[in-house]
């Protein structure tokens, strides 16, 4: 009985250790750009910056922007996808990727656009996956 | 309706009914726990009818309630924040019932309803010692839920509740239109969000919420069975309740799966969304609680964990209800749900149920029956009870993942929702082990096994799984050895549990309930890798070769950096067909456009000719403008795809983008900037140029070049574009068409005519000159010529050469230049999925009626004995 319950302690410990180390590497924090630096799958949130022109390069299918960050860093990013439906009325945008290689444009595997919708109160923002 | 009551009395009215359910709530609960004691202050009749009336007093107040709100919404009374909010008028009366439930404050008054329906069936036929103890909890958590809907002020901003009957004025009552004028009606509503506007939605909710309400049962009876110290007989009438909530939760789960899948365009049916995983993990430890009440049903064992299952199966479903509803979650799931400002009171309602549920639990744990001897490792009981644990260690996890913004800030200030592959990771290995055990658990379950005669017993079954696991994965070309494991253990799960449910169906085929839930898990193992990891992208021979290069590391993009991302999806210009995947011709044949029950609907024809001479299908995906966000200068477009369902397959698609779309966005931003311009000063020689505007316009993301000038002499034709205008003379305006002050208003005769066409149209455009606060500025809206796309604009009079000026915008649009880009998905065997889903539905429901029948089989033959104890409750 007792060496029973030892084994279950220990077989429950390492396990939950196991659970909770993956759980804490496979979740991540909202950097910045300089943040971003030499992460993999960094989440950036920012806002679209108008000023500059976004295209959809059809040769390549990707699409390519500008943003700028939560700190004031703008950075091209890439898009291999079709420009999102709903990306040019985005309050946020959340890019989620890399730098490419040792450049200064950041290629966006993910992409989460944050819509104002009128459901909500104008305060509170809703949470779109970007559908292209 | 009128006659009786004005709609401000009726929205009163409800809130009444509101208050009145919360109070015979809290007073049922206070005499059920009366009637519960052994030896009540006056008689326990008293309390039993007293608990039996404030039940139908509550239950009578929230059926009220809801008929209430169900009149505002069906006639449209905007003055209140909730029908304003989430209903419009043109909402045909299927949508407007299930926008009833299209907020937070309507769907808790659903939940609350079905509870309030629910426990009179419970105290119908719960027996003593358990009905008033049961009816005591059902109406403490009815207190909870109700009071989310209370509304009632504690003055500086402090509420109990949010009404769904407060008006606009309550709501908003800092804004100026209402300051100004407090009795303000909008003409209409903001609508119905466009993706709700779905015949699933009015089925999925109500179920959920059957399902949720239903799964206080198991907890109202585990904390009855700690109360009576009556831990043995509490799970025959828990059982069924158990079983029937999950099957609601399983409904649910599948109708929002199939609903995500057919409407939306994340590609599945599956994301690990936490609003999801909210209706998931209640589910999971349900089904766990329904394995350990069948061991203490057949074994008497087990006593502790059926109590605690039950209890958190309930706290998890307001723990995630927690989660989703307080805004903890804003920023993770695609669902979203407006803070109530309802934190305190959720968190509230949280700690009471795990306070009550698992304080007594512990208060009472020392006193629970424990068995005497321990069972051999071989037995149903320790086999069943694996396989709770394994169901509650996935579910854990699940948990662990969706409080991912709470619990990951051990690890981060700021963190991230967990990737994907962190619930793939650890749910796939754990549903494996789950598949291989419940072909032995079943084995075992209905026949004492030796060592030996399990191995001999799954002599064949392993035998036949490995030649069907080594014939498909040949067939479908899969090779890599972890899918092989899966596919092996889905097919042994299935076959095994067949081989045990073929033997049952001699004795008695009303025990096969069991296996065959597990059969279903079965092809659900092989349907969910199947359809996730054999999906592929659909694409033309350019791409599939650039993809091999992508896959391959080969791939440069023009600054030489290498490409890591393959292409999903391609362009198709219309009736130029392209070969994908060497499987399918693909023609894009066109486009209609429909306004019901969307308006402005864009309905792609893309047909399908299979290579290998199979018959041509076609299908027909849908892109919409949201009308939940649109202004007047821009639109959101949102994506309704269009699925083949085959048994081997599914081909799935969506437009992504198209010519079509994109006139629209720049007919919008021209239209938007020449309304600008509509208004603008004029007279002291600054004509504001249309054209130049246009381009100074950053939204629009390509060519603004739609808008030119034209200039007129009368009688004199000018060509623009494939247009020809010609000005033939003036018109005089209406008074009451002009603005205010208005020095001149006149208007122009315009003949258009399309040349290569020879259609022509008049147009009379409308220039007038108003004075406002001294200065002067020009009036003249553009006149739309719908069939061309065409926007033409008075824009101004040259004094000097007695010539005119017109703004046009849309002069290129009219030639068709039509393509679409196409992501086209093939996704093998999500038939399974579905099939893999009955099948469980199908078993736990045989279930049901085995355990219901059981039930009121020991109530005919053991009731009596119980009874007379009690005479009150007879």
């Amino acid at each position: 009985m007792k060496i029973k319950v030892i084994l279950g302690v220990v077989a429950i410990v390492a396990f939950s250790s196991l659970v909770f180390y993956n759980f804490g590497n496979s979740i991540s924090t909202y950097v910045d750009f300089e943040g971003a630096q030499g992460m993999k799958g960094a989440h950036v949130v920012g806002t679209w910056d108008d000023t500059q022109e976004a295209y959809f390069n059809r040769e390549t299918m990707q699409f390519s922007f500008w943003m700028t960050d939560e700190t004031g860093n703008k950075r091209k990013i890439l898009y291999p996808r079709p420009k999102p439906n709903n990306f040019e009325q985005a309050t946020q945008i959340v890019v989620i990727g890399e730098y490419r290689g040792n450049t200064d444009v950041f290629v966006a595997n993910d992409m989460l656009m944050k819509c104002p919708s009128k459901y909500n109160d104008p305060s509170a923002l809703q949470m779109q996956e970007a559908s292209s | 309706m009128n006659e009786f009551l004005s709609w401000s009395e009726l929205g009163f009215l409800g809130k009444t009914l509101i208050n009145l359910g919360f109070i015979s709530a809290l007073l049922g609960t206070v005499v059920a726990a009366l009637a519960s004691l052994s030896h009540p202050p006056l008689s326990k009749r008293v309390w039993a009818i007293s608990t039996k009336s404030f039940w139908g007093l509550q239950l009578a107040s929230i059926v009220g309630a809801s008929a209430v709100l169900l009149i505002l919404i069906a006639n449209h009374q905007f003055q209140y924040y909730y029908v304003w909010n989430h209903t419009s008028l043109d909402l045909p009366m299927e949508y407007l019932l299930s926008a009833f439930y299209g907020g937070q404050e309507g769907s808790f008054l659903l939940w609350i309803l079905m509870s309030s329906v629910l426990g009179l069936g419970l105290m119908a036929w719960t027996r003593a010692p358990y009905r008033w103890p049961v009816m005591s909890v059902m109406g403490f958590t009815q207190v909870f839920l109700i009071s989310m809907l209370l509304g009632w002020s504690f003055g500086d901003g402090v509420m109990l509740g949010a009404s769904p009957f407060r008006t606009l004025l309550e709501e908003m009552p800092s804004a100026p239109f209402l300051q100004a004028n407090p009795d303000f009606v909008p003409a209409d509503g903001r609508g119905l969000n466009d993706l709700l506007k779905s015949p699933w939605m009015m089925i999925h909710p109500p179920a959920l919420f059957v399902g949720f309400s239903m799964m206080t049962a198991p907890f109202a009876f585990a904390i009855a069975s700690l109360w009576t110290r009556t831990y043995h007989e509490w799970v025959r009438p828990a059982l069924p309740w158990t079983l029937s909530a999950n099957v609601f939760l399983l409904t649910a789960i599948f109708l929002g799966g199939y609903w995500a899948y057919e409407t939306l365009s994340f590609g599945g049916y599956w994301a690990w969304d936490p609003v999801e995983n909210a209706s998931l993990v209640p589910w999971l430890i349900g089904t766990a609680g329904i394995h350990t009440m069948i061991i203490q049903k057949k074994s008497s064992r087990a006593h502790s964990a059926s109590l605690f299952f039950a209890i958190f199966a309930y706290v998890l479903i307001i723990y995630e209800t927690f989660l989703t509803r307080s805004g903890v979650l804003a920023n993770a799931s695609v669902h979203s749900f407006v803070d109530l400002g309802l934190y305190n009171q959720l968190l509230a309602f949280m700690v009471a149920i795990t306070v009550l549920g698992f304080g007594f639990y512990f208060w009472r744990y020392r006193d629970l029956p424990k068995p005497k001897k321990e069972s051999s490792l071989l037995s149903k009981e320790v086999l069943t009870f694996t396989g709770s644990i394994l169901l509650l260690v996935l579910g854990l996890v699940i948990i662990l993942g969706t409080s991912s913004p709470i619990i990951g800030r051990l690890f981060y200030d700021n963190p991230t929702p967990p990737d994907i592959q962190f619930y793939n990771d650890w749910s796939g290995p754990l549903a494996l082990v789950m598949g291989v055990l419940t072909v032995i658990g079943q084995m075992v379950f209905w026949q004492r096994q030796s060592w030996v005669s399990l191995g001999t017993g799954l002599l064949l079954p392993t035998i036949a799984t490995s030649v069907i696991t080594a014939i498909s994965a040949i067939m479908g070309q899969v090779n890599d050895l972890y899918s092989i494991t899966f596919f092996w253990v889905g097919w042994f799960t299935v076959i095994g549990n067949g081989w045990v449910m073929g033997s049952l169906m001699m004795r008695n085929p009303a025990l096969i309930g069991g296996t065959v839930t597990h059969i279903g898990f079965g092809v659900l193992l092989i349907g969910v890798l199947a359809s996730s990891k054999y999906n592929t992208f659909l694409v033309p021979p350019v791409t599939e070769s650039f993809n091999a290069r992508v896959a391959a590391g080969e791939a440069f993009d023009e600054e030489g950096f290498p490409i890591t991302t393959q292409i999903e999806s391609f362009e198709l210009q219309r009736n130029q067909p392209k070969v994908v995947n060497q499987q399918y011709m693909v023609t894009y044949e066109g486009y209609e456009l429909k306004d019901t029950p969307r308006p402005g609907t864009q309905i792609y024809t893309i047909t399908f000719q299979p290579l290998d001479g199979r018959d041509a299908f076609t299908l027909r995906p849908e892109v919409y403008p949201m009308s939940s966000t649109a202004g007047t200068d821009r639109v959101d477009w949102s994506v309704d795809p269009d699925i083949l369902t085959g048994w081997m397959s599914d081909i799935y698609l969506f437009v992504g983008g198209s010519a079509l779309v994109e006139r629209r966005n720049e007919q919008i931003a021209a239209q938007a900037t020449m309304n600008e311009a509509a208004m603008s000063r004029a007279v002291s020689g600054q004509e504001v140029d249309a054209s130049e505007a246009a381009n100074t316009n950053g939204q629009s993301m390509t060519t603004t070049d739609s808008v030119s000038v034209v200039s007129l002499l009368p009688n004199d034709p000018v060509q623009a574009g494939p247009y020809q205008f010609t000005f033939t003379g003036y018109e005089p305006a209406q008074q009451d068409e002009v603005p205010e002050n208005t020095q001149v208003a006149i208007r122009a005769n315009i003949q258009v005519t399309h040349m290569p066409t020879g259609r022509s149209y008049e147009v009379v455009p409308l220039f007038a000159v108003f004075i406002d606060e001294g200065e002067n500025f020009t009036y003249s809206p553009s006149l739309r010529i719908e069939e061309w796309g065409l926007d033409v604009q008075f824009s101004s009079i040259v004094p000097n050469d007695e010539s005119i000026e017109l703004t046009v915008a849309g002069l290129n649009e009219f030639i068709e230049e039509d393509w679409i880009y196409l992501t086209v998905e093939k996704k093998p065997f999500v038939s399974a999925v579905w099939l893999g889903t009955f099948l469980l539905m199908g078993g736990f429901s045989i279930s049901i009626f085995r355990h219901w029948a059981r039930d009121r089989q020991a109530k005919q033959s053991g009731g009596n004995r119980v009874n007379s104890s009690d005479p009150a409750v007879a």
